[in-house]
């Protein structure tokens, strides 16, 4: 094979990979603010919540859009065969999704707001549920034949570890959310998330632990991939890093900073992100297919890498605009 | 047709384009007339315009998060149901989605934050801009979705290798001959239906006599721009039709239920109304203009092409449903007529300055309202149902495109998603009937321009709102 072949696929795993980190960040913590808002204890809180979102949710969103189409355009038969396996987790976001996108404005208009607070806060948690399946269950691999194409079972993706990844991933989301919140908001709400941020920071400290941990205990393929390999020393380091961050942001949530607490979760949704990234590499289904098997042909690769290489810059700094327009603390209107 | 995952898939593609369309249709328009009076604001220093992209931003904002939402399962089922498709295909048609999203929605996602809640914030040219930005993503996602699916009907730029398309030349596969005429039929369609609703919305006050002057300066701006976008349209959707003729004769005869070979050289009757017989492979009745079948598709009596029957395939090779392609057809280009119509009056009485004077010309707007989505909606019926059994044209059926899915499980997804865009609609009629009895906020003072002293306001939207 010419380098061209080998470059061009692992250029578009790591662009993929960035568009699915910025989701699960920024839509991370926007889920997170929808499943804290269940639980908020009154009207106005729970408007401030969602008006801390209004000029971003969607733009947020739109990096599940972007990933998707990218990874159909870059890797063709990996789009058509996961969403063929995680048919029904994928159901079950589009739903969360769904009812969540239309409660911001529904309830905008409503008088009887209670339909929409739960379509709101019910939505960002199914949204959640839905996405820590379907990685829980990309984790555990997919059944294909020699082609590549899916030959498992309707409900393969549900097993008692894809649900523990499923409820890490949102205990993972309402901690990025009240980190999140703890930036936007001020006075008794924002005590209020630095505890809901505390109580998060332990729940998801045990869920990683135990997926961290289980992984080479239940995957031969992963432990020799884990310990054999010539990144023995990152899958290492990935523990002991993650610890420290850990400790690090529950040390500012203590402090009560302001900031700092949500720079620390996006540093650990990094690593975490790597970490993932250096277990499934070089695989786009695993455990079989690899992103060399799987990708479009070089001239596609090229002449998407081209077009959305030159727009990525541009993206985040219209994103970055975005979020500096609307940066500061959300307040109660006096009126 | 039975329950099996093909039709499952398709009735579940079908349902879910046809209530996403809805809104992107609303947004993608309406973006260009709140260019507009954005710009008259700047321009004018008149509170009125201000107040008037305010007040449509409403609409706009509520049909957006429906937009955003039901586009996802869309974009989803391509992999879900239709993988073999996906990856037969996905060289080209992925990257072109790819491409939507990363130039056209994100662009259209970040400004709209700043062009709904921005208005204290920023810069009025600033926001302005913002505005611009949010409609140019908005018509850029037109473009690619329009240039993805006229792929599908007219694919060039590669060829089909063991059944997967390999692209040699990207340029040319985008420029695929429907790729002009599809986007600006449908960027039109998109403009035309949006002004039909704002100037059936501002008739309906007038009507009432409330707000009448502030109301009577959003009919003309978009009687203005009608005058322009209706006869246009049509225009555009003749040169569509004649590309059909010449490119997909299947399509062609569904839409004229014309189950006979007409040869070329002769002259045709057009067919009016009929009621197509797809067993016997006939029409049981037919009402006929004499020749006019050249004069429309050629602007001349006798036909250069031949116009093939449905009688000429195999029935597998053919579309079925014609009635509903017939009459899809005949609904799009009535309304078509209907609006253009309605626009040359309303001109006419403008110009005698009475155009808030007549209830019935006031009432012909109201019914315009929905009339541009039912011409969208039959529109694409007639483009995507008379392309079968082809999903790409010529080159890959249906059938063959579609997952082996268990049936259960797109039933499931199929009812689920039916009952919950059911109660959107719902609610989202709700809704919109609610702002527009509530009317505009004449009290609304625009931003002051000292921007950048009111930093930590609320956002623009009441955080607050007593239950």
């Amino acid at each position: 094979m010419e380098p061209l072949q080998f470059f061009l696929p692992q250029l578009w795993f790591f662009i993929l990979g960035l568009f699915l980190f910025l989701y699960v960040l920024l839509d991370g913590f926007d889920l997170g603010v929808g499943i804290l808002s269940i639980t908020a204890s009154s009207e106005e809180r729970r408007s401030i919540l969602m008006t801390s979102l209004g000029n971003v949710w969607d733009a947020n969103e739109t990096w599940l859009v972007l990933m998707g189409g990218s990874l159909f355009g870059a890797f063709p038969l990996a789009y058509g065969t996961i969403l063929n396996a995680l048919y029904l987790p994928a159901v079950i976001m589009v739903v969360g999704l769904l009812f969540r996108a239309v409660s911001f404005e529904f309830r905008e208009n409503a008088e009887q707001k209670f339909l929409w607070n739960y379509a709101f806060g019910v939505g960002s948690f199914l949204a959640a549920l839905g996405q820590g399946f379907a990685l829980g269950a990309l984790f555990e691999g997919i059944q294909v034949d020699g082609a590549g194409h899916f030959v498992g079972g309707m409900f393969d993706w549900l097993t008692w570890r894809s649900l523990l990844v499923s409820l890490t991933l949102v205990q993972a989301y309402v901690l990025v959310g009240s980190t999140y919140l703890i930036m936007k908001t001020t006075g008794d709400l924002q005590k209020t998330h630095f505890r809901t941020a505390k109580i998060a920071t332990i729940t998801t400290f045990l869920g990683a632990v135990f997926i961290t941990v289980s992984t080479p205990v239940l995957s031969e393929e992963l432990r020799v991939h884990v310990f054999e390999g010539d990144l023995v020393y990152i899958f290492q380091m990935i523990p002991l890093v993650g610890a420290w961050l850990a400790w690090s942001l529950f040390r500012s949530l203590q402090k009560a900073q302001d900031i700092a607490p949500f720079i620390w979760t996006v540093a650990l949704f990094l690593l975490s992100f790597i970490g993932l990234g250096f277990l499934i590499f070089p695989y786009v289904i695993p455990p079989k297919i690899t992103i060399y098997q799987a990708a479009a042909s070089p001239s596609s690769l090229v002449f998407m890498a081209l077009f959305v290489g030159f727009l990525i810059p541009i993206l985040l700094a219209y994103t970055l605009f975005n979020y500096a327009v609307f940066r500061g603390k959300v307040v109660a209107a006096e009126e | 047709m039975t329950l099996d995952s093909v039709s499952l898939s398709r009735l579940q593609f079908a349902l879910t384009a046809i209530f996403h369309m809805l809104w992107p249709v609303l947004t993608t328009g309406m973006a260009i007339f709140l260019i507009i009076v954005e710009g008259l604001w700047l321009r004018t220093r008149n509170p009125d315009y201000y107040r008037h992209a305010r007040f449509w931003a409403k609409l706009y904002v509520l049909n957006f998060g429906i937009g955003v939402a039901s586009g996802l399962p869309m974009a989803f089922q391509f992999g879900m149901n239709w993988a073999p498709f996906s990856e037969a295909v996905g060289d080209f048609f992925g990257t072109i989605l790819g491409f939507e999203g990363t130039m056209a929605f994100m662009l259209e996602a970040s400004f709209l934050g700043i062009m709904l809640f921005g208005w204290e914030r920023v810069p009025p040219l600033v926001h302005f801009m913002s505005t611009v930005l949010v409609a140019f993503g908005a018509n850029l996602s037109t473009f690619w979705i329009l240039t993805a699916n006229s792929w599908l009907q007219t694919p060039a730029g590669g060829q089909f290798i063991d059944g997967k398309f390999i692209v040699k030349d990207f340029f040319a596969a985008i420029g695929n001959p429907f790729m002009r005429n599809s986007v600006l039929h449908m960027f039109f369609a998109t403009l035309e239906t949006s002004l039909f609703v704002i100037g059936g919305i501002s008739a309906w006050y007038l009507l009432k006599k409330r707000h009448e002057e502030f109301f009577k300066k959003s009919l003309q701006i978009v009687l203005a721009m009608a005058i322009a976008v209706a006869p246009l349209q049509i225009f555009i959707g003749h040169l569509s039709a004649e590309q059909v003729y010449h490119y997909q004769p299947t399509k062609l005869a569904a839409m004229e239920a014309q189950w006979e070979t007409i040869p070329a050289g002769q002259a045709a009757d057009w067919s009016l109304l009929a009621l197509p017989n797809d067993r016997a492979g006939r029409n049981d009745w037919e009402i006929t203009i004499p020749k006019a079948l050249g004069l429309l598709l050629e602007l001349k009596i006798k036909l250069s092409e031949p116009v093939q029957g449905l009688n000429t395939w195999a029935s597998a090779d053919r579309p079925h449903l014609v009635g509903l392609i017939y009459y899809s057809f005949r609904t799009m280009v009535a309304i078509g007529l209907y609006l253009a119509t309605l626009m040359a009056v309303s001109v006419v009485q403008w110009w005698r300055g009475q155009l808030d004077r007549y209830r019935w010309l006031l009432w012909g707007w109201i019914w315009a309202a929905p009339m541009g989505y039912l011409a969208v909606e039959t529109g694409w019926i007639v483009r995507c149902v008379g392309r079968q059994p082809w999903t790409v044209y010529g080159q890959i059926r249906t059938v063959d495109a579609a997952s082996n899915l268990p049936p259960a499980e797109i039933l499931i997804s199929l009812v689920g998603i039916t009952a919950i865009y059911l109660f959107f609609f719902v609610f989202a009629l709700y809704f919109g009937s609610r702002i527009i009895r509530k009317g505009p906020d004449l009290t609304l003072h625009p931003p002051h321009n000292s921007v950048l002293a009111v930093q930590h306001l609320p956002n623009q939207r009441p955080a607050t709102e007593s239950i």
